[in-house]
């Protein structure tokens, strides 16, 4: 590897005074969310698959977790399984102690995919969960606003789905996961589908919704970068089965903004997960070398 | 590399591409020019087909021959004609004349379009008999009473099977086996059941649709995407919420064009509904004229089925532009008729709101 400049990283385990604060205080919060030995295995044509084994982590209120891994890790299992869209076979869900059983209001999710009832408008969108939970049309298009508000689209309430750009589409899903005000936001790769520009706007955004309202946001990602960015800690997941292989706190301080990409320990992070999540294999090696 | 020119002529055969709007009023034109052009040329140019002779004068007749039969007004074979015409001229008489013609059953295209206008002035040949306009009403209201009842009970059937895996175990099999039976093959039991009037006529317009609409409308149901009743349940909807509030409204649109193609499937049982008990309606009609040999009659009647069935479709299908604001852009006449009175682009007054957030679109989108 002639050529090639070498920084001096710290060590990621290393954290600065403020951040060694942030996680004392992390850790003295009540845990919202509780992913107790959680196991999972499909019965498929061969037979038994196990996709997750032995997920053990916990999330604190108010903080942002990421779950990171290689495509195949069962990362959009595990979150399924916890919005109680899908079911484990081993271990549970527990939600302030209560274990999940199917899906409910207590947690939103925003998907990859687009997921705007098309036929309704933006703010009807919103209303949608207040609807569910019989808030009156009044109150419920008062809160609506708000939400919109929140997100920077109070001038779209009007307007359907279709008229709206990727990027909005998922504030406006945001807004609608926000408005059902639930213990955990869970968010399967929500900016999946975005060009980098929107994405880099969205990941502000949604880093300043969640400071001005505390919210608990649980966030799947395969972008280490995304994962760097936004999170207190990423449970860092490995492949066969879907597995914890560590948990990482990340000592970048808070508030993050973009010029941290390049600092010390944001870079010692993101070089901690390149080798968990994409390990060099024997073929890149010889190819290398 | 030269590229491919962008040509009328490479666009209108470029496959998955609309041809221009100009090209589509032409095809839409020719698709019904054509046909009718093909009759025309059958009907009056001479030379083409005509296998009979209109004879006008049949000479002679006391010529005796073996084509002695040939008188005026007969509509004989081109063959016989020139034979008469032989046995004519061997015994030294009067010829006989006439003009090519084609058979009875294919009446010219402007004997058929003065049916379409005489048809309905002319009175029932027996007392009794429904003038052409009632018979096509009773035709409509067959159709309709059969097609409601259908729905009524097919398309709440469709989608709890497209939605509930339950019901779609339960019924969908005996829908299946039903279906392949021909709707006529009821028409007996029918009659001997509900009688000779409309009853037994409804009720074959129904079996025919329902069995059918069952299978279209669970299907239909089942191609709602998935993840957005997941998204619902993330939202605290339950299981009959998710039907009222996702799937029904979800499905709608494409519900609402089913149904366009199986109010067309509701006509097609529509003769055989009617000869079934006392004859009734247009298919009545169409049996007497039939016998009747009034052939342009018969040819009148039938374009005017197809043509209240296009109609109607057409109807439905421009009444479904406004029905589902979310899927269509609202047709383009709509916006002409909002710029003559007062010229607003977008439903009136533009709050500022709204104006900034139209700027902030554009932004986005030209990210």
């Amino acid at each position: 590897m002639t050529g090639a400049t070498h920084f001096e990283l710290p060590d990621y385990h290393e954290q600065s005074p403020p951040v060694r604060e942030r996680f004392a205080q992390l850790d003295a919060r009540p845990v919202v969310m509780r992913v107790d030995h959680l196991g999972k295995t499909f019965l498929g044509a061969q037979g038994e698959v196990q996709a997750l084994g032995d997920i053990e982590f916990d999330v604190r209120r108010g903080e942002f977790i990421s779950v990171i891994g290689p495509s195949g890790c069962g990362k959009s299992t595990l979150i399924r399984i916890l919005a109680g869209l899908d079911y484990p076979t081993e271990g549970a869900v527990m939600l302030d102690g209560e274990p999940v059983i199917g899906p409910g209001a207590d947690r939103g999710m925003v998907f990859q995919g687009y997921t705007l009832f098309p036929w309704l408008t933006v703010e009807k969108n919103v209303m949608f969960g207040l609807k569910m939970k019989g808030v009156k049309r009044r109150e419920a298009r008062e809160q609506a606003r708000h939400w919109l508000e929140v997100v920077g689209l109070s001038g779209f309430a009007g307007h359907y789905p279709k008229q709206l750009s990727g990027g909005m589409k998922q504030r406006v899903a945001i807004a609608r996961a926000l408005a059902n005000q639930p213990r955990i936001l869970l968010m399967d790769e929500p900016f999946g589908a975005l060009d980098a520009q929107t994405r880099a706007h969205m990941q502000a955004h949604l880093l300043k919704i969640w400071r001005d309202l505390d919210v608990t946001i649980l966030f799947i990602t395969h972008d280490l970068d995304e994962a760097v960015y936004l999170s207190d800690r990423i449970v860092a997941m490995g492949t066969g089965p879907g597995h914890v292989q560590e948990m990482i706190e990340v000592p970048v301080e808070r508030p993050r903004s973009p010029e941290q990409f390049l600092s010390g320990p944001f870079l010692a992070t993101k070089k901690r997960l390149e080798e968990l999540i994409h390990p060099r294999t024997e073929e890149m090696r010889a190819l290398e070398a | 590399m030269s590229r491919q020119k962008n040509t009328a002529g490479a666009r209108l055969f470029a496959v998955r591409q609309d041809v221009s709007p100009r090209a589509r009023a032409v095809l839409t034109a020719l698709a019904f020019a054509l046909p009718l052009l093909m009759w025309s040329a059958v009907s009056y140019t001479p030379f083409i087909w005509h296998p009979y002779v209109l004879v006008e004068d049949p000479g002679d007749t006391t010529v005796a021959g073996k084509y002695d039969y040939v008188r005026e007004g007969q509509r004989v074979e081109l063959a016989e004609f020139e034979g008469r015409n032989r046995e004519l001229a061997a015994a030294g008489k009067q010829l006989a004349t006439g003009e090519r013609a084609n058979p009875i059953y294919l009446p010219a295209p402007h004997e058929v379009a003065r049916a379409f206008v005489t048809a309905f002035g002319t009175e029932p040949q027996r007392r009794g008999d429904q003038w052409l306009h009632e018979s096509l009403w009773h035709s409509c209201q067959i159709i309709f009473w059969g097609f409601i009842y259908s729905a009524m009970l097919g398309v709440p059937i469709g989608v709890l099977c497209g939605s509930l895996s339950f019901f779609s175990r339960l019924v969908e099999p005996f829908v299946d086996f039903v279906r392949y039976m021909p709707a006529p093959v009821f028409g007996a039991l029918a009659v001997a059941i509900l009688g000779l009037k409309d009853e037994p006529k409804i009720t074959i317009i129904f079996i025919g649709t329902f069995f059918q609409m069952v299978l279209v409308v669970s299907n239909t149901t089942r191609q709602l995407d998935g993840a957005l009743i997941e998204a619902a349940q993330t939202l605290g909807a339950k299981n009959r919420q998710l039907l009222a509030r996702v799937v029904v409204p979800g499905i709608l649109p494409n519900l609402y064009r089913d149904m366009r193609i199986l109010i067309g499937w509701a006509w097609t049982y529509l003769v055989v509904a009617e000869l079934i008990g006392e004859k009734s309606g247009i298919s009545a009609f169409i049996y007497q004229q039939q016998r009747y040999r009034n052939f342009e009659n018969v040819y009148a009647a039938i374009a005017m089925i197809g043509l209240i069935g296009l109609f109607t479709d057409q109807i439905l299908a421009f009444i479904g532009r406004f029905l589902f604001p979310w899927e269509n852009e609202r047709p383009r006449f709509f916006y002409r008729i909002q710029r003559l009175f007062g010229g607003a682009r977008e439903g009136g007054s533009d709050t500022q709101a709204q104006a900034q957030a139209r700027v902030a679109v554009k932004a986005e989108a030209s990210r």
